[in-house]
């Protein structure tokens, strides 16, 4: 007989269904609609009130919002002497802590000159997202899919206008906390505008929050934020071999943390980074075991 | 830019899709790997009908244009598809009224002064004066109703005309005014591949006498299907008497044919792929949801009655029957089909509120069965959505419930008929000639506005193929006790359907469905 359910019950069965608190979903085997997509419009939040509006909102709701949530080292600051903006940030990707971390770790006046790369199919599917995005991060759309250009336009247009860039060249959260073969687009854009790259490794963000936690775990987990050295394309240097460079730049400056600054260029060739190659559940496995509590270099006695 | 229909295959991603169910809906999870057969959006309608409708009687195909062929003195008679087309009714002006309008205007400049408008129902019911104005337009019905515009009777044997027999011997009979008219105007609208054609005339004008050569168990047995003509015995017979009434009196064909814009307004979630909703698709469903569980049924259908469909022409074609078909079915293909990879163990359906037979009615139990195992399950080309034993799942509460003014001889079906068998032969032999010829039935239908006694069985007749091909057939939210005179099981939910669909295919069937309205046609490989 006809079930007669109550509004709630039928409200539910759609929030549940139809994701409200998640970005819709697609069937795989659905075509998407050969269409050009559709930018948001970004160039809002940089304006002189967007730029107030987000120094306001990172100073004081997202910085004391991480500190609460884990508990952050951040070193290597002092790369940043001697150079001017424009420069590139690339940076290990495995939680949607990284950005913010990364932000709220650099100086106020980089920070504030400083916009993030994000996933247009992700960051920038709806109004609202887009926009609390593109405010509190100063994001500018990426699209991941690439094709005739498009990835790199906007952030080409955005280092000649003199910001510096946050982005994440894996092109995606790692799936199992190590760093990924990165995508071109970064080193491309380094290229052909001529800026310095920054390389920021970021440890603890896995076990913090991995891919598909909505919130940091409980416990104030340690994360650390190192930025390593900037790299500069050499004579002569592709695109392909300064992306490279960048990798292992990366991979360095992961390892330093990891261990010490000399253990790290000794050992700089062997790519540690990646992970090893074993049963994905190792590798998951190590990559979230807990980050040591860090030691304070001077222990009072 | 209209996107053609496709075939989805559920996975993680997949929301809940919607079936129709009856007077209401439903939100179901398909198991995973299923297949969705989803029609293709409706095409753009033609902007300036009335520009397509001139041409089309202008340039007519394989035929004079219509303006040469009415002449001062003669007679006209315009026969047109009844209240059963289309579905849901049209959104006014209806197609019908705007092609006659251009015909009557065109027989003015004539000078043609006899013309009669007959509504073609054959064996239907008798269409309401506001039905037929709804039809025709106000400006024709004003003209004409009630001396020249008028229900076709085909139980007033003293205004039917004996054409002959083909050469199979089928007897061709129809109206007399229309057999003894020098020209017949049949205005259509081909909503599905079973429409128009020869079906229009020699069936839509025609008695039980004619009808009665192709509504029947054996010639529906070899109708695979009939929503393809080219492999219908149904159709092959209306051709045949097509042909032969052809020589007898000259028939201008007016086909015309409609997009799939089938629900509008806040009903236009209906038509919309589930993962494109919107918030606010989101909340017409949720609105009609309640809408659908709390009001009386009779709210509902009164509500359900008054939704018109915005549909879009899609094309007008005239001239001589089998060459304007041709054009119309293309037309009906281009919107309708969509291609299908191989068949399945179990096909799923939604039956929504409302089939030809009841606009404006009650659909009884009877009319459920035809609505699924008939129409639904025979939208294919080349072969069944569904292998031999198969299991066809459908949603509907199948409500005992009867409109007795326009089904009284569907009580009788269910409650006499149907206690004593459900097999269509045994059915057709031992009781049709009784319904058909029952005074009381005929008086009805031609005096109330009841379906002829004998269309019940033809509703039955209209699923004997499914009921032979198919292992089983299980209603979803049904009410037991109908569904088991009908000779059918139930299930409270898909999954309990499922699992008994397990018995005939097994524990990991192929799953297919298909969401219908808007119309599809599967092409089946």
């Amino acid at each position: 007989m006809k079930k007669r359910g109550s509004l709630l019950a039928d409200a539910k069965e759609v929030a549940r269904g139809w994701r409200w608190s998640h970005r819709p979903l697609v069937p795989k085997s659905v075509e998407l609609p050969d269409v050009e997509p559709h930018d948001f419009p970004t160039a809002w939040a940089r304006t002189s009130v967007g730029r107030a509006a987000r120094t306001a909102l990172q100073a004081y709701a997202l910085k004391p919002l991480i500190d609460y949530e884990v508990k952050p080292r951040v070193e290597g600051l002092d790369v940043l002497q001697g150079l001017r903006a424009p420069v590139i940030f690339i940076a290990n990707h495995s939680s949607h802590l990284d950005a913010p971390l990364v932000l709220t770790s650099l100086p106020p006046a980089w920070r504030d000159q400083t916009a993030t790369g994000a996933a247009a199919d992700y960051f920038f599917d709806v109004w609202w997202r887009a926009a609390a995005t593109a405010l509190v991060f100063n994001a500018f759309p990426v699209e991941r899919s690439g094709g005739k250009g498009r990835a790199t336009h906007l952030a080409g247009k955005m280092l000649n206008d003199g910001w510096n860039l946050l982005v994440f060249p894996e092109g995606t959260r790692s799936k199992d906390g190590w760093v990924r073969d990165f995508r071109m687009g970064a080193a491309r854009l380094a290229v052909e505008h001529a800026v310095p790259v920054v390389p920021v490794a970021l440890r603890g963000t896995y076990q913090a929050m991995p891919r598909g936690a909505g919130w940091p775990a409980k416990g104030r987990r340690p994360v650390t934020v190192r930025f390593g050295r900037a790299l500069r394309r050499r004579d002569g240097e592709a695109a392909h071999e300064f992306n490279q460079r960048m990798r292992a730049g990366l991979a360095i400056t992961l390892s330093e943390d990891r261990t010490t600054w000399w253990d790290a260029i000794r050992n700089g060739k062997q790519d540690a980074a990646s992970g090893p190659d074993v049963a994905r559940w190792r590798r998951v496995w190590e990559a979230s075991a807990p980050m040591p509590v860090a030691r304070k270099a001077f222990p009072q006695r | 830019m209209a996107r053609p229909g496709f075939v989805l295959e559920v996975d993680e991603r997949t929301p809940p899709l919607l079936f129709h169910y009856g007077e209401g809906f439903r939100l179901e999870k398909l198991p995973l790997g299923s297949r969705v057969v989803y029609p293709s959006e409706p095409l753009p309608g033609v902007r300036d009908v009335d520009a397509l409708i001139a041409h089309a009687l202008e340039h007519p195909e394989n035929c004079e244009p219509l303006s040469a062929l009415l002449k001062p003195g003669m007679k006209l008679t315009i026969a047109f598809d009844d209240i059963s087309l289309p579905l849901p009714q049209m959104k006014t002006p209806d197609i019908r009224g705007r092609v006659m309008e251009h015909v009557l205007e065109a027989a003015a400049r004539a000078g043609v002064d006899d013309v009669k408008i007959i509504a073609a129902l054959s064996l239907h019911r008798r269409m309401t004066p506001a039905e037929l104005k709804r039809a025709v337009g106000e400006r024709v019905y004003r003209s004409f109703y009630p001396e020249s515009l008028y229900n076709h009777d085909a139980e007033d044997r003293a205004n039917l005309t004996f054409i002959g027999e083909t050469e199979q011997g089928e007897e061709v009979e129809i109206n007399k005014r229309a057999a003894e008219s020098d020209l017949i105007v049949y205005v259509n609208i081909n909503l599905v591949a079973m429409d128009g054609g020869h079906k229009s005339v020699p069936v839509g004008l025609a008695s039980y006498r004619s009808v009665r050569h192709h509504h029947n168990v054996h010639t529906m047995m070899h109708s695979q299907s009939y929503m393809d003509p080219p492999s219908s015995a149904l159709h092959h017979s209306t051709v045949r008497m097509g042909k032969l009434l052809a020589e007898h009196v000259k028939i201008f064909t007016i086909e015309t044919t409609l997009n799939n814009d089938a629900f509008g307004g806040p009903a236009g979630f209906l038509q919309k792929r589930e993962w494109e909703w919107s918030v606010r698709d989101q909340a017409s469903y949720l609105a009609t949801k309640r809408f659908t569980d709390r009001a009386p049924a009779h709210v509902k259908r009164k509500v359900f009655g008054k939704m018109y469909s915005p549909y879009g022409v899609t094309g007008v074609h005239a001239g001589e029957t089998g060459a304007v078909h041709e054009k119309t079915l293309a037309n009906v293909h281009r919107q309708q089909l969509v291609e299908v990879d191989g068949q399945a163990d179990v096909l799923v359906a939604g039956l929504p509120y409302v089939g030809p037979y009841n606009v404006n009615s009650i659909m009884n139990p009877i009319l459920v069965v035809c609505e699924g195992l008939g129409y639904f399950f025979n939208m294919y080309k080349g072969k069944p959505l569904v292998r031999p034993g198969g299991v066809m799942i459908m949603f509907h509460p199948v409500a005992n419930e009867f409109h007795q003014i326009h089904h009284p001889s569907y009580v009788d079906f269910f409650e006499e008929v149907l206690a004593e068998t459900t097999d269509p032969s045994a059915i057709e032999s031992k009781f049709e000639q009784q319904f058909a010829t029952d005074p009381w039935y005929i008086h009805l239908y031609r005096n109330s506005y009841a379906y002829h006694g004998v269309h019940p069985f033809y509703m039955w007749y209209w699923a004997a193929h499914a009921m032979d091909y198919l292992g089983d057939v299980i209603f979803v939210g049904a009410d037991r006790t109908t569904v088991s005179r009908l000779g059918f099981r139930t299930a409270t939910t898909l999954g309990d359907a499922l699992d008994m669909a397990a018995e005939t295919v097994g524990s990991s069937p192929r799953v297919t469905a298909m969401k219908c309205p808007p119309l599809l046609l599967s092409d089946v490989r």
